[in-house]
């Protein structure tokens, strides 16, 4: 069964259904959308389920020939993606769930967009084509740009135009650097291909490298965002609707740091290896600026979205430390953020649909009328911030670990995300929850409602099962992120089965000879 | 293969048009419609005409014609948005007090005009084609008699348009002297005549390009084309932003079929047009970007189009150029068309303004257009993003690296000039209650034609694909 075309055109092929619903039945509009969420959710599970833990390479390998010039419809997960695409099929169901109350106009048009962006993000993770990966890259851009620019803040515009402009700015360079990539293998090789995995095998002079990297790099980049490419967002997550926040922070960074594992490092080693120190230093500052912009926030969404960058930059460090350890926190640190941050803006957007307003001053005592809801933001607060027993704490640690073992000084640095995370995030939750009422409106809050606790718990519980045994998750994803990092063999570890079904696997990869399609160099210059 | 047959995709067209300008005559004027229909049976009779001759080789007058599959596929592109066009111009002509038979015919000459610019390689042949198409078009673009923006529109286009084909005659002359005939040579040949003197051929095919430049709108011999696409009717703005430039991109096939070579005079050309395709799509660009009537943004748009053709035709890659020009003309008559649809009964040259709010007040005209114009700007999964990814990839692949990355900073240009309508559509309050058009079903099928072309060839372009590459292969000297 393809499985994963199954998982990822699912929810498109809802959202072609809905457009053709009538706009005044809006439970009917909501309960597709979730069930179909829901849907990817368990093709998800399942998916993680079946998933060989033991072997490198991709699993679940569907292959078709599609455009010519190489390019195939071909989709499979590894450790890496297997991870990010269970943590989208999880978030998606909860960000919809959560959008019932708070989106009032257009709902229509709101369910299919976010049904159309899941399959856009839950393709950018399981693309092994380089060409497909950038489809969907590109193609996730749109509704997610209709997202903010509808159902946004006062500065939407504003805002949605420099994240569309912003990405693509990155993302349109990669492309000619895609381009160049595949001609340069054809020259070398003498066929055509985009699949990530063949070029891989591709060694190029460090010049091209180093220019490639670039291209590669800025798009990823701005995605993440490091340092210098962050502005766009706190704009963007500010002026987006609750829904479209969670998933922009949860899912779509994480894009960025799987664009460097999946091809900037892979592809370009020599590059990478002397780009680091530039890339490490830019993924500190991150660090502490981002930490620092979020102590002096008024308004509580962009705290939260410059803890992002704060956080991402810490998986960056991992990223860019190359060894095992680091490369394990920053995939679990990936996931840790995904619920941390999801969960913080879910908070806010419960608070903001009661209030209207997201500036701190205007809150203070909230713990006394809504006390699950303080108890519920505690728990994301000390997620994110790290605290032992949640999941956090195992990310933090595994990433510290792999910064130290490269180099001291960046891991002294990196080490005042721990502070200042505590520093911003208390600080927060004293000025919201506690003390004196702002007022009578907030005196006179109503707590979580039912749905608001469904939506909130499955976090809170998963937060948990990551902190106290994240064996589950670190389990399936471990050959994937030590091999992102060593490159070559399978782990020692591998059960002879699992063995079996790789080599099985990479030889389909690797035999399946597609026909000459239109428009490939092998069929120019033919008769026929 | 001698064969009269290739006489019969112009003749049957030419034929249509004579006896929908007779028939003019005796149709009452609450009628005209049906002249439509007559014009796009004769299209749809002269195309299935052209088709039979797939493959054939057909030609005539001692080779003046000659329909290899290159032309006829060309032909029954641009016969297929002469046809989108008819669709949409069906209902409007009423609407605007422009409701003359001659239309119909006049539309019909142009197109057979085009027939016989591309089934030749004769330029005296294609100059004759050309001057049937301009002269059509220059009367078409000021059909609104009432209306003095396309009045203007026409005087202009027929002013500079004359100037142009002055250029081009000039041009056949320099080629005469160089090589002693008319024919389409190969460029070394022409530049590399038997004097000895490499001036002439240059001449010639400077001034080629610089007549050819005007008609196709490319930058620097645009300046005319705003005015006329705006102030023209739109229908015929849709017309003649499409069909002339898919014509002159086939001349401009044969003209450089011939691979780069590595010597002086070749090399000036190659950089001129290097230069060309550069400045039409970031002057372009930088122009769009400050409009704010739609319609005039768009005439912006397609000139910029043109820009990322060139590379196309700069890195020989006609199989890419052949399917811009697909996608172009779709995405192109599609907006046109949207745009008459969601202004209908006022000028469409209306501002960003007007559109505040239509998307989500009409969804089945806003969906349309906002997808057409996220094509246009090149997003997947549409056919205006794997025009582009084809036309790069070919460029890439012959060493235009650095045009390549002017040619995506200027889609980042397009893309932000395309969004704003976009952001207007959908991302502002209504300002008004605007009626669209309800009552022409034409225009909507010529829309969701547009609409359903653009995003299968983003998709599943195979049997255009095909096609195309079979018609490329015909191409040789």
């Amino acid at each position: 069964m393809p499985i994963l075309t199954l998982m990822t055109f699912l929810p498109l092929a809802a959202a072609a259904a809905m457009v053709f619903f009538p706009r005044d039945k809006v439970r009917l509009l909501r309960l597709t959308s979730l069930a179909a969420a829901l849907a990817v959710l368990v093709l998800s599970i399942v998916l993680f389920d079946n998933f060989e833990a033991g072997f490198q390479g991709p699993q679940f390998v569907e292959q078709k020939a599609w455009l010519g010039l190489g390019i195939r419809y071909s989709l499979g997960v590894d450790g890496i993606s297997l991870s990010l695409v269970l943590l989208t099929a999880f978030l998606m169901p909860l960000a919809l769930l959560s959008s019932w109350s708070a989106v009032r106009e257009n709902i229509k048009e709101f369910y299919v967009l976010m049904l159309v962006l899941e399959t856009g993000i839950l393709g950018v993770f399981v693309s092994l084509d380089l060409f497909l990966f950038y489809v969907f890259w590109e193609a996730m851009l749109i509704p997610m740009y209709f997202l903010i620019g509808i159902w946004g803040g006062k500065r939407r515009v504003y805002a949605t135009l420099k994240f569309v402009l912003f990405t693509m700015a990155g993302s349109l360079l990669m492309l000619v650097a895609i381009l160049v990539l595949h001609s340069r293998y054809f020259e070398t090789a003498g066929v055509s291909t985009f699949n990530i995995f063949e070029l891989y095998g591709l060694a190029l002079d460090p010049r091209t490298q180093m220019w490639l990297f670039g291209a590669f790099a800025l798009a990823f980049a701005v995605k993440v965002p490091l340092f210098p490419f962050h502005t766009w967002l706190p704009d963007a997550h500010v002026e987006a609707p609750t829904a479209g926040s969670v998933i922009l922070a949860a899912v779509l960074l994480k894009m960025g740091a799987y664009g460097f594992l999946r091809l900037g490092i892979p592809l370009f080693p020599d590059a990478v290896r002397r780009c680091l120190p530039l890339l490490s230093v830019l993924a500190v500052i991150g660090i502490v600026y981002g930490g620092l912009m979020a102590l002096v926030q008024k308004d509580m969404k962009s705290l939260v979205a410059y803890s992002s960058v704060s956080h991402m930059g810490l998986i960056m460090l991992a990223v860019f430390s190359l060894n095992a350890e680091a490369m394990r926190g920053a995939l679990y640190q990936m996931l840790n953020h995904g619920l941390s941050t999801g969960a913080l803006f879910l908070a806010v957007g419960i608070l903001y649909e009661r209030t209207h307003t997201r500036l701190i001053k205007d809150y203070g005592g909230v713990a006394k009328p809504m006390p699950v809801f303080s108890a519920f933001f505690l728990i994301a607060m000390l997620s994110s911030a790290g605290l032992p027993g949640l999941n956090g704490f195992i990310g933090e640690i595994l990433c510290f670990f792999g910064i130290f073992a490269e180099s001291r000084i960046l891991g002294l640095l990196s080490l005042s995300t721990v502070v200042l995370s505590a520093a911003y995030l208390f600080w927060l939750y004293q000025r919201v929850m506690h003390g004196p009422a702002a007022s009578e409106r907030v005196r006179s809050l109503k707590d979580m409602t039912r749905r608001e606790i469904a939506y909130f718990l499955p976090i809170i519980l998963l937060m948990f099962w990551m902190g106290i045994y994240p064996k589950t998750f670190l389990g399936k994803m471990d050959v994937s992120a030590i091999t992102a990092v060593t490159g070559a063999g399978p782990s020692p570890g591998a059960s002879p089965a699992a063995l079996n079904s790789a080599v099985k696997d990479k030889t389909e990869v690797k035999t399946e000879v597609c026909p000459p399609a239109p428009f490939s160099p092998e069929a120019r210059g033919e008769d026929e | 293969m001698n064969s009269l047959l290739a006489l019969l995709p112009s003749g049957v067209i030419f034929l249509g048009a004579l006896i929908l300008l007779l028939c003019e005559a005796f149709i009452r004027r609450e009628n005209k419609e049906y002249l439509g229909y007559m014009a796009l049976a004769s299209l749809a009779l002269s195309a299935a005409t052209a088709v039979r001759l797939w493959g054939k080789d057909c030609s005539y007058f001692q080779g003046m014609l000659a329909w290899d599959r290159l032309a006829i596929l060309i032909f029954v592109i641009s016969i297929m948005g002469t046809a989108l066009v008819v669709l949409v111009s069906l209902k409007y002509l009423g609407r605007h007090e422009a409701n003359h038979g001659e239309y119909y015919g006049l539309l019909l000459l142009a197109s057979a005009g085009v027939s016989a610019m591309i089934s030749s390689k004769n330029l005296l042949v294609i100059y004759l084609g050309l001057e049937v198409l301009s002269i059509s078009s220059y009367v078409l673009a000021g059909w609104q008699k009432t209306f003095e923006r396309s009045q203007e529109a026409s005087v202009k286009y027929f002013l500079l348009g004359s100037l142009a084909s002055a250029f081009l005659v000039f041009g056949l002359a320099f080629v005469f002297g160089a090589s002693g005939g008319l024919e389409i040579l190969p460029l070394s040949n022409l530049l590399h005549s038997a004097s000895g003197d490499p001036y002439l051929g240059l001449g010639a095919i400077g001034l080629i390009i610089a007549g050819l430049g005007f008609k196709m709108a490319l930058v620097p011999f645009h300046m005319w084309a705003p005015d006329v696409y705006e102030g023209a009717p739109t229908p015929v703005t849709a017309y003649i932003s499409v069909v002339p430039k898919i014509a002159g991109f086939a001349v401009l096939m044969r003209i450089f079929a011939e691979p780069w070579q590595d010597s002086q005079p070749s090399r000036a050309v190659f950089w001129a047009i290097w230069a060309i395709a550069a400045l039409t799509m970031i002057a372009a660009g930088f122009s769009a970007l400050r409009q704010t009537r739609v319609k005039r943004l768009l005439a912006y748009s397609s000139i910029a189009h043109s820009g990322y053709m060139i590379i196309a035709l700069l890195s020989q890659d006609y199989e890419s150029l052949i399917f811009y020009l697909v996608v172009y003309a779709l995405m192109n008559i599609g907006a046109f068309a949207s745009l008459i649809a969601l202004t209908p009964g006022a000028d469409e040259s209306s501002d960003l303004d007007g559109f505040a709010g239509a998307g989500l007040q009409y969804p089945w005209i806003g969906v349309p257009l906002s997808l057409l114009l996220v094509s246009f700007a090149g997003f997947p999964p549409t056919g205006g993003f794997l025009a582009k990814f084809y036309v790069f990839s070919g460029a890439v692949s012959a060493g235009l690296v650095p045009l390549v990355v002017l040619a995506v900073l200027a889609t980042l240009l397009s893309v932000y000039y395309y969004l704003k309508i976009v952001v207007a559509m959908y991302m502002r309050k209504p300002a008004a209650e605007a009626v669209p058009e309800t009552e022409n079903p034409a225009l909507y099928l010529a829309v969701f034609l547009c609409l359903i072309g653009a995003v299968q060839l983003g998709i599943f372009p195979g049997n255009i694909a095909y096609l195309i590459r079979q018609a490329v292969q015909s191409l040789t000297f």
